[in-house]
């Protein structure tokens, strides 16, 4: 068995190569980032459209708003760089190329992830970051060392939920012939997730803390951080919730893979 | 011991009956209706180390699901299957270190990539030392001139070019067993001819077992010592390749087109033959489609040559074709007894 470490070094050998041979494509990688640049700020006029009419939402101001619309742009980009390729399991499983990754000697789930590290992520992940640093400058918040750990701990769980949602939501490519609409509402509940759970009626909440819980992505972990005084407990559980979560959707990917058989050749 | 040890293989798949129409697809969605498909039907053999086997049988027969479960994709319904003593479907990660595989047109190495790139990450995921790595690079590129290829990314390569470098890459870690699925398809005569060359070399040297599945009964030709025929989940034949080659080698079929052709071509044709070569002259004539006539010829008898002399100068022929006989002809024949 490999350890972690020769993961990792495998890892960066195959990113850095990748990202080399996409670079030749500069007009593709440049396109593809304003693209990205531009759609994720396309939510914040949303909210600007929203805060010109009402002065806050639920009890939440605009900067709030931003902050937890930053925390989200974080939380989701390391699925939006490390995990794209779970978009196109549909296709490599329909169409037989799924096979190929049965033959290294590699956990299947690093080599097929590996295979595609998205760039125009990065893009995404700045945007969040400079946002995040101008809402909290905004807000005055004041951060300790404490706050500082909190927020990766809780920056990492999120991250580990949006991961777990989308590939689950792939995965039922291995017994549903055509997994789109699963895959499209996995995308389409995200869109909540920037918003304050408290905007929405109680089935709605219950099933996005306890079901499919997107509220963890964002506006939980936020929170702690904006309103620390009213913060649920549940909020202490992310690490659990994060990490329980993609223990089971690495199960999922398992039963799929051991039930996969191909296609004829 | 045998490296491959398989017995009473057997692999089910459960399919669904499905029902005509979009009312049917509705009803399909509650249906317990199954029935059970026997893609492998108990099959036994062994095979030694060095061996390059040929295992063939026509479309449905049931190769790839043995290829898959030897590979340990799936898991057999029934018997057993060691390779090196392990059982691959329980021993993925450990086996996959021992095998190479190349799957038809499907390329394994990274899209994006330069090629010597891709061969760089072979290494480091098969833990092959730098002298072994460099020798065998070396090696490949005096077989195949792969130098030339090494800064080209893997998708602007052609497809003969690609292939040959899948190939090579398969061989890199030097695994003690290979398995080709359709190497030679789709690629033209003169990439066909150095694929083989290369595969042969590779296992001449290091003794490397190689299982092949094609339809190219040319690559089972200029190959295999051993075939393993298999049809509808069964073996059929598991021998020498020497009695086999009667069947596919010493027969080819004559595509003739005459002119004036009428009912009594086919008798004339017949008459004219056994003037010539005498009564056991060992071709067998038959009418195909609009004045297509096929004149199959056994050249352990007959030599070819000779056949199409003789036909050209008493018929005006008006085209000719020779055609290799195809897998479905060969299992045919084994089924008519052809082998006992």
């Amino acid at each position: 068995m490999r350890s972690i470490g020769e993961y990792l070094r495998l890892y960066f050998m195959i990113e850095a190569q990748y990202i080399k041979g996409r670079m030749q494509y500069r007009a593709d990688f440049i396109i593809s980032s304003i693209g990205m640049f531009f759609s994720s700020l396309a939510t914040l006029g949303i909210f600007w459209v929203i805060f010109e009419s009402v002065p806050d939402l639920a009890g939440w101001s605009l900067m709030e708003m931003v902050f937890i619309y930053a925390f989200y742009m974080i939380a989701i980009s390391p699925m939006q760089i490390l995990f794209d390729h779970a978009w196109q399991l549909r296709f490599h499983i329909q169409q037989g190329t799924f096979l190929k990754y049965y033959f290294r000697p590699l956990n299947m789930m690093f080599y097929y992830m590996s295979e595609i590290f998205d760039l125009k992520g990065l893009t995404q992940l700045a945007v969040g970051i400079v946002l995040l640093v101008y809402a909290s400058l905004q807000l005055n918040l004041d951060w300790t060392l404490i706050r500082i750990a909190l927020l990766f701990i809780t920056l990492f769980s999120a991250a580990l939920v949006q991961i777990s949602i989308v590939v689950i939501a792939s995965c039922a490519s291995f017994w549903v012939l055509d997994s789109y609409p699963v895959l499209g509402l996995a995308w389409k509940l995200r869109e909540f997730s920037p918003y304050p759970m408290t905007i929405f009626d109680g089935a709605f909440r219950f099933a996005f803390t306890f079901i499919i819980p997107i509220g963890f992505v964002s506006f939980y972990p936020s929170q702690l951080f904006l309103r620390p005084q009213d913060v649920s407990s549940l909020i202490y559980f992310s690490p659990v919730i994060g990490i329980g979560l993609f223990a089971l959707t690495y199960w999922v990917w398992t039963k799929g893979v051991n039930s996969y058989t191909g296609t004829g050749s | 011991m045998s490296l491959i040890h398989v017995k009473d293989l057997s692999k089910h798949f459960k399919i669904l009956n499905r029902r005509e129409g979009l009312g049917g697809a509705f009803r399909d969605l509650f249906s317990g209706d199954f029935r059970t498909v026997e893609a492998v039907a108990g099959i036994s053999f062994d095979i030694d180390a060095g061996e390059i086997v040929g295992y063939i049988g026509p479309n449905g027969a049931g190769k790839s699901t043995t290829i898959k479960m030897m590979t340990g994709i799936l898991k057999p319904s029934g018997g057993l299957i060691e390779i090196n003593g392990l059982v691959p479907y329980e021993n993925r990660i450990r086996q996959a270190q021992i095998m190479g595989v190349v799957f038809g047109q499907r390329t394994q190495l990274w899209w994006d990539l330069p090629v010597i790139e891709s061969f760089k990450i072979l290494k480091e995921i098969y833990k092959v030392d730098q002298k072994t790595f460099d020798e065998h690079m070396d090696m490949f590129n005096e077989l195949v001139g792969l130098k030339e290829l090494y800064s080209q990314q893997v998708r602007t390569l052609s497809l003969g070019q690609r292939m040959l470098c899948d190939i090579t890459a398969s061989f890199l870690h030097n695994p003690q067993i290979v398995f080709l699925d359709e190497p030679t398809i789709g690629l033209d005569i003169s990439v066909k001819a150095k694929m083989r060359t290369i595969i042969k070399e590779l296992n001449r040297t290091r003794n490397t077992t190689i299982i092949l599945t094609t339809h190219d009964l040319g690559d089972v030709e200029a190959l295999c010592n051993r075939i393993i025929i298999i049809d509808k989940g069964k073996i059929l034949y598991d021998g020498d390749i020497k009695k086999v080659n009667a069947l596919f080698g010493a027969y080819r079929t004559l595509k003739l087109q005459i002119d004036q052709f009428n009912e009594t071509t086919l008798q004339t044709l017949n008459d004219k033959l056994t003037e010539k070569f005498g009564t056991d002259h060992g071709i067998t004539i038959s009418e195909n489609e609009e004045s297509w006539t096929d004149v199959t010829i056994d050249q352990a008898r007959t030599p070819l040559s000779e056949v199409l002399n003789h036909l050209m100068t008493n018929f005006t022929v008006m085209d000719v074709r020779i055609v290799e006989i195809s897998m479905e002809n060969v299992v045919r024949k084994v089924y008519d007894g052809a082998l006992t």
